[in-house]
């Protein structure tokens, strides 16, 4: 066993364990926690398969910014405790049934995908591959057109999240010109 | 990528127009104050049919060519698809000028233009990258319409579940498209149908991991679990184009990604998901329409109801398995997508307009309709008797393409299926109609105004139901050439 | 090397414990953070088989992934808010208004 598939283990073991807690959690800032150790881990494993740009970008956007959000929101809601888990008594066990199913089927389908590949990891690839450089320069000419469609889908969900706060604040607003004292 | 040419600015001419248009709303919503506002909902519209007009003169496609790096495709699927989208929507924007808390709103009208722009690249894209951007611009927009009127608690939570529910089908399906990727080797859904090979059970696996995606987007069993929560819950309009646009983006990947990822146009590959489809197809058809029959609710109804037109046009897919009927298989799922829709924005509209005077969705709300309104109920005898399938009207002729196309194919016993849940259909159909026609008005109940936007809009429905129901060939003709030209 | 059979593995798992997390827990957002930890699961696979096929492609889809990722969290979260602000309440099974 090479040092490689030996830190490989050790990584994919932190993984699934922050996987398990998340479905365990009691809390869910515990929860939170979880996913982001585990999407920290998973961008070793980036690195190691010659992804250092999205490693990168697992870091800051998805360990960074998304996490954040998620934690914001169950602050805001204080929502942390996690009230009446679990009280369907079948749901339990059949979801973990189900769940073992799809992983039979999951796992088949990938080796079997894995299998009809050409080989094994190929020996070469250059030394900036997935790098930001590289990964900018095919953004950027062959996939402009989907770059431009997501620029477009963030300014769709920007309007669509603004939406969603702006009526509250005009309503308040009026509320509070009518009850001064109590805003 | 080679220089920049006249036809990839055309491939995307209704694209960058929607675009255009969505910015305008948003402007005027800005500026315009008072009364006008009530425009902002015709403005949409006109933009809307006048794109649609647009990309019916310019955007025709002479040959079927890749575009943008095999990003987009341009042939005529994507054409005749993304004048189903626009019409939808205009006529969706009409549907909602008098809403409340909606009718006005100009984010409203620009996350709508998102959503047709979504379906407009989700109908063109021929690559796995561009089609998951797709789907997502469709769906996001679509979380945002449903949830809009967050403040009452029927939205906002039909806005969740279809949120909770569309966020899981969508990773399911991202998940296949890997396994798709590390089966193929490349993301263009061309390039993988020549890698694809015949009964093999990895690729039956992935079939199911995409159609879990696709599934959801045409709310077939069992994905459909969404869809009578969501209808009931989303705002009128929202569910009028939720039900009808969005149902056939859903055809237009389903035509794509299984006749050419998945190469259905060959027969030895198309067995490794062949039998799925057929059962999810029956099974779908047979139970929308015995669970519609039991609802009292309207838009549960219609849910119900368009839960079977799924599986109707899915009945008709599955005809490709006989070689020679493949062009009408895929002729009749579009020829029916197009009366499905003109119908059920037919339906909704009046449905609109009843459950704003009378506030309530309940079957019993239009007990005597016909003295309330004669425009009306007229319209609603037209779309109720085109979705049971009543002659002259389109849903007949979509319903007898289909059956035609499964009798060709040696299918029999799926024609018998059709026609048996076509009865079944059009008995709950009729019912609601006997209570428009036959049942004493409500006491104190009014006469039903219509302002004219929707007076427009409802004739024009009506009309496009008719024609499609009497003027056939110009219309099939062109569109049973969509099977070879998306080879 | 470390073979990519051993990433898709791996991959399949946290696939599978996402999709046990959204059955079997009730609370919307350790729903929606189970569907996230599905997400990026898919994200591994397509990595991997980048790196397999020396194809920079698999990572540029990867990158519009958590750009996509990114849109949705901020839709879902603004409806978890709105929900929460009707219900006082993100257990799905509250979501009960509409039933019939």
């Amino acid at each position: 066993m090479t040092v490689q598939v030996a830190l490989f283990i050790a990584l994919a073991a932190v993984a699934i364990v922050a996987a398990i807690g998340l479905l365990r959690a009691k809390n869910a800032v515990y929860a939170a926690l979880c996913l982001v150790s585990n999407f920290g881990v998973v961008a070793v494993l980036y690195i190691l398969l010659g992804a250092p740009f999205l490693a990168m970008v697992q870091i800051t956007v998805y360990a960074g910014a998304i996490m954040v959000l998620f934690v914001f929101v169950i602050m805001l809601l204080g929502a942390e405790h996690l009230e009446h888990e679990d009280h369907l008594l079948l749901q339990g066990p059949l979801g973990w049934l189900l769940g073992l199913g799809l992983a039979g089927l999951v796992t088949f389908a990938a080796i079997s995908a894995n299998l009809s590949a050409p080989a094994e990891l190929p020996a070469e690839v250059s030394a900036n591959f997935g790098s930001p450089g590289s990964i900018g320069h095919l953004l950027l000419t062959e996939y402009v057109f989907p770059f431009e469609v997501i620029s477009f889908l963030l300014l769709a969900a920007m309007v669509g999240a603004v939406v969603l706060t702006l009526v509250q604040r005009e309503k308040k607003a009026r509320r509070s010109l009518r009850n001064p004292q109590q805003s | 990528m080679t220089d920049f040419q006249t036809i990839d600015l055309l491939a995307i001419l209704p694209e960058i127009a929607l675009t255009a248009l969505g910015v305008l709303v948003l402007v005027l919503d800005v500026t315009w104050r008072g009364k006008i506002r009530q425009q902002l909902g015709v403005v949409t519209a006109v933009g809307l049919f006048a794109i649609a007009a647009l990309t019916a003169v310019f955007t025709y496609p002479a040959e079927s060519q890749l575009l943008y790096g095999g990003m987009m495709r341009h042939d005529l699927l994507a054409f005749v698809m993304r004048l189903i989208f626009l019409v939808a929507a205009g006529f969706t924007a009409l549907l909602s000028v008098d809403v409340d808390n909606l009718g006005r709103r100009g984010e409203y009208y620009a996350v709508l233009i998102a959503a047709v722009i979504g379906m407009n690249l989700m109908a063109a894209s021929a690559d796995l990258i561009m089609l998951y951007l797709a789907l997502e611009t469709t769906s996001i927009s679509a979380y945002i319409l449903a949830g809009f009127l967050f403040n009452e608690e029927r939205s906002a939570e039909a806005g969740m579940k279809y949120f909770l529910f569309g966020a899981v089908t969508s990773t399911v399906m991202l998940f296949g498209f890997s396994l798709l990727f590390g089966f193929a080797g490349t993301t263009n859904l061309y390039q993988i149908g020549t890698t694809i090979q015949a009964n093999s059970l990895a690729i039956t696996v992935i079939a199911v991991l995409v159609l879990v995606g696709v599934g959801f987007k045409l709310a077939v069993f069992p994905f459909h679990f969404w869809s009578p929560d969501v209808y009931e819950g989303a705002p009128t309009p929202v569910t009028a184009f939720i039900s009808t646009a969005s149902k056939a983006a859903g055809f237009a990947v389903l035509l794509r990604v299984f006749l050419i990822a998945f190469d259905g146009t060959n027969l030895q590959s198309a067995s490794n998901w062949l039998p799925l489809l057929t059962s999810i197809a029956v099974v779908t058809t047979s139970l929308g329409n015995l669970v519609a029959l039991t609802q009292k609710n309207i838009k549960r109804l219609l849910a119900y109801s368009s839960i079977a037109h799924a599986g109707y046009a899915l009945m008709a897919f599955t005809a490709i398995q006989s070689a020679p009927v493949q062009a009408e298989a895929v002729a009749a799922v579009v020829y029916y997508l197009v009366t499905y829709v003109l119908t059920n924005l037919t339906a909704f509209g009046v449905i609109i307009l009843v459950a704003k005077n009378v506030g309530s969705d309940d079957v019993a709300a239009f007990a005597g309709l016909n003295k309330r309104s004669a425009g009306l109920s007229l319209a609603m005898l037209v779309a109720f008797l085109s979705l049971g399938g009543i002659p002259p009207l389109a849903g007949f002729v979509g319903k007898f393409f289909i059956f035609m196309a499964l009798v060709k194919a040696n299918l029999l016993w799926l024609a018998i299926v059709l026609a048996v849940n076509s009865l079944i259909a059009l008995y709950y159909y009729l019912l609601v109609l006997n209570v428009v026609y036959n049942r004493p008005v409500a006491e104190g109940a009014t006469e039903i105004q219509v302002s004219a936007p929707y007076r427009v809009a409802l004739t024009a429905l009506c009309v496009g139901v008719v024609v499609f129901g009497v003027i056939i060939a110009p219309f099939y003709d062109p569109i049973t050439r969509i099977f070879d030209l998306v080879k | 090397m470390i073979p990519t059979s051993y990433f898709i593995i791996l991959s399949a798992i946290l696939f599978t414990l996402g999709a046990i997390g959204v059955l079997v827990r009730r609370n919307a957002i350790v729903i929606f953070m189970a569907i996230e930890l599905m997400l990026n699961a898919a994200n591994l696979a397509f990595v991997a088989f980048a790196r397999q096929f020396g194809a920079e492609n698999g990572q540029v889809l990867v990158f519009f992934v958590m750009t996509v990722a990114a849109a949705e969290v901020a839709i879902g979260l603004a409806l978890i808010v709105a929900i929460f602000r009707n219900k006082q309440s993100i257990n799905i099974d509250d979501l009960h208004e509409l039933k019939g």
